[in-house]
């Protein structure tokens, strides 16, 4: 079980930044039960990999705490914990070492390298290991340790279809004696090992149930309202809505005229968003409008 | 692999009504902080010795090599000049080698500790890793490493049959660690600042020259007048190379002011100032 209780992180940029109210995470709470594996979903820049590596306590937040009731690993992906100048060997040593005397460093490294399969590479530098390379040693070390929550970050992206398979089906062993937390653009490797889902938006975590479900919302997010399916009233006040943010759009596009022709480019393209957003609504509710009327016509006709 | 193991691997294995703060402390069944730090220790002690002598080309060859090459340039240089005749009651080439060596001990303290946290950087994956124990890990490993070599040089100059033999042996050793601690403070302050300011790493190299001659490696600071003195006695890497140099030498005239007080104090007051840094930007440095 991982508890996270009021959780919040930003991150500071420069002393400049403008963007500091910009709370990547914001007063999250959530439990993720023992053995459940969860999905993270979410846009870019939503906060997945944060919050894995809040997890992993790789990160201190802001606000708030994780507490790790089991075994955690550290986030497996591209860039996690092997250093680049040392051989695979030598990583590997390191981390068994690191987790202290009760492994046996050999039976590890034979571990490691039996699921890396990376052959001869094994001895040579990380840095001249390719990203698929990188990913299964990676992921080959965290298995090689019984950890009771694996956290991966798109560990297995870069990954061949025999990685993938491999590594789906090194989970689908673990289960029952170990769950997973994984961010992935990938669809159905979520939904292939995943029970529960979160999903992250404006700095909110949505806990879903079912994993399917949480794909579902992120969705229709990603997707935009859909017109179609809205009501007349709700596209009234969608209209408006969008009436004054092109307005509010028009205002700055005028007010930043003295601008030099670069600067005054971005106020240009929201003010131009602005405008199709609103004709878009406008021209739902004239056709809908128009169909209206057209009924009424034949019920009068008749 | 046993199940039933009675390790946690994370470290922080926990439960809220023991755990308040959820920092790392034992559980009921998790290794204890101590554990976990002695294992993280241990693990870039031999990352670091492995990378320290065999990945480098002749890595060995070099760590005696440039120590030697220096100090017989030195020792050129100054013969040309002056001869042998030079310092009250110390033969000139052991008294020149014991400050180069304990120089460098704190100059290298000091130079590793600026390195150690970038050169860790990917280890930080780990929550176990703390920027703090790359600078440990690499001065403690640097020191050992110096102490041999200082020892094979000192045998060398036994062989070749000059008086090297510390009149005092608890002073030089005393002395010897003293710099050795000196360098660590100084490498946990720089380790902090270099990283967090990377234009501060250029300026503590640049002070590497004039901080060589100033500190009285080379030419002793006794022939200088004493208005001058006052203001080279501030630098604390004087009284703790004089300090040491006196062990060696028994009859040595130090410096007038040497006092081993003033640079404990400074010693201290790094290693302070310097834990205080981690302390407080040990999240900045983690995610430089």
């Amino acid at each position: 079980m991982i508890e996270i209780q009021n959780l919040s992180k930003r991150y500071y940029h420069s002393h400049y930044s403008q963007s500091d109210d910009h709370w990547v995470l914001k007063d999250i709470n959530l439990t993720i039960p023992t053995g459940v594996s969860v999905g993270l979903v979410g846009a870019n820049g939503a906060g997945k990999s944060t919050l894995l590596r809040l997890i992993a306590g790789m990160d201190t937040p802001q606000k708030g705490r994780v507490i790790r009731h089991s075994k955690v690993s550290w986030p497996i992906g591209l860039a996690a914990g092997l250093q680049s100048s040392m051989t695979g060997r030598q990583n590997v040593k390191f981390v068994a070492r690191m987790h202290g005397t009760e492994y046996d460093i050999n039976s590890i490294i034979e571990r490691v390298q039996d699921f890396a399969e990376i052959g001869s590479a094994f001895d040579e530098p990380i840095r001249t290991y390719s990203s698929g390379m990188r990913s299964r040693l990676n992921f080959g070390l965290s298995l090689a340790f019984d950890f009771d929550v694996y956290l991966s970050d798109e560990a297995t992206a870069v990954g061949d279809r025999s990685f993938k398979a491999k590594a789906s089906k090194a989970f689908k062993d673990k289960v029952g004696q170990a769950s997973l937390i994984m961010v992935s653009h990938g669809e159905g490797i979520l939904k292939e090992l995943c029970q529960a889902g979160i999903y992250l938006k404006e700095g909110q975590a949505y806990w879903y149930d079912n994993i399917h479900d949480a794909i579902k919302a992120y969705h229709a997010d990603s997707d935009g309202p859909q017109l179609d399916n809205m009501t007349l009233p709700a596209l009234q006040k969608l209209r408006k809505e969008r009436r004054a943010v092109m307005e509010d759009a028009k205002l700055a596009r005028e007010a930043a005229e003295t601008l030099p022709p670069r600067e005054k480019k971005p106020y240009g393209d929201a003010l131009r968003a602005a405008r199709e957003a609103l004709r878009e609504v406008r021209e739902e509710i004239q056709s809908r409008q128009e169909r209206a009327s057209r009924i009424t016509e034949d019920a009068q006709g008749e | 692999m046993a199940s039933d193991m009675n390790d946690d691997m994370s470290g922080e294995m926990n439960t809220p009504s023991e755990r308040p703060s959820g920092d790392k402390k034992s559980g009921p069944k998790a290794r204890s902080a101590w554990a976990v730090t002695r294992s993280v220790w241990f693990a870039m002690f031999m990352r670091e010795a492995i990378g320290r002598t065999m990945t480098d080309r002749m890595g060995w060859f070099w760590m005696i090599a440039e120590p030697a090459m220096f100090l017989l340039l030195m020792i050129g240089i100054r013969s040309f000049i002056r001869g042998d005749k030079l310092i009250v009651n110390a033969p000139f080439i052991p008294w020149m080698l014991v400050g180069m060596m304990g120089f460098f001990l704190i100059r290298e303290g000091m130079m590793q500790g600026l390195g150690a946290i970038n050169a860790n950087k990917a280890l930080f994956a780990y929550r176990q890793v703390h920027p703090v124990d790359g600078v440990f890990v690499r001065n403690a490993l640097d020191g050992l490493i110096r102490t041999l070599i200082f020892l094979l040089f000192m045998l060398g100059g036994l062989m070749l049959g000059t008086d090297f033999r510390p009149d005092n042996g608890f002073q030089a050793i005393g002395g010897w660690l003293s710099l050795w601690l000196f360098g660590l403070g100084l490498g946990l302050v720089t380790s902090v600042l270099g990283t967090l300011v990377p234009e501060v790493s250029k300026i503590i190299r640049m002070l590497n020259m004039p901080l060589l001659i100033l500190s009285g490696v080379i030419m002793p600071l006794n022939q200088l007048p004493h208005y001058l003195l006052e203001y080279l006695m501030l630098n604390p890497i004087v009284h703790g190379l004089e300090y040491i140099r006196h062990g060696f030498f028994d009859g040595y005239q130090v410096v007038h002011g040497t006092s081993l007080t003033y640079f404990w104090a400074w010693t201290l007051s790094s290693l302070a100032l310097g834990l205080l840094m981690h302390v407080r930007f040990k999240e900045r440095l983690k995610s430089q």
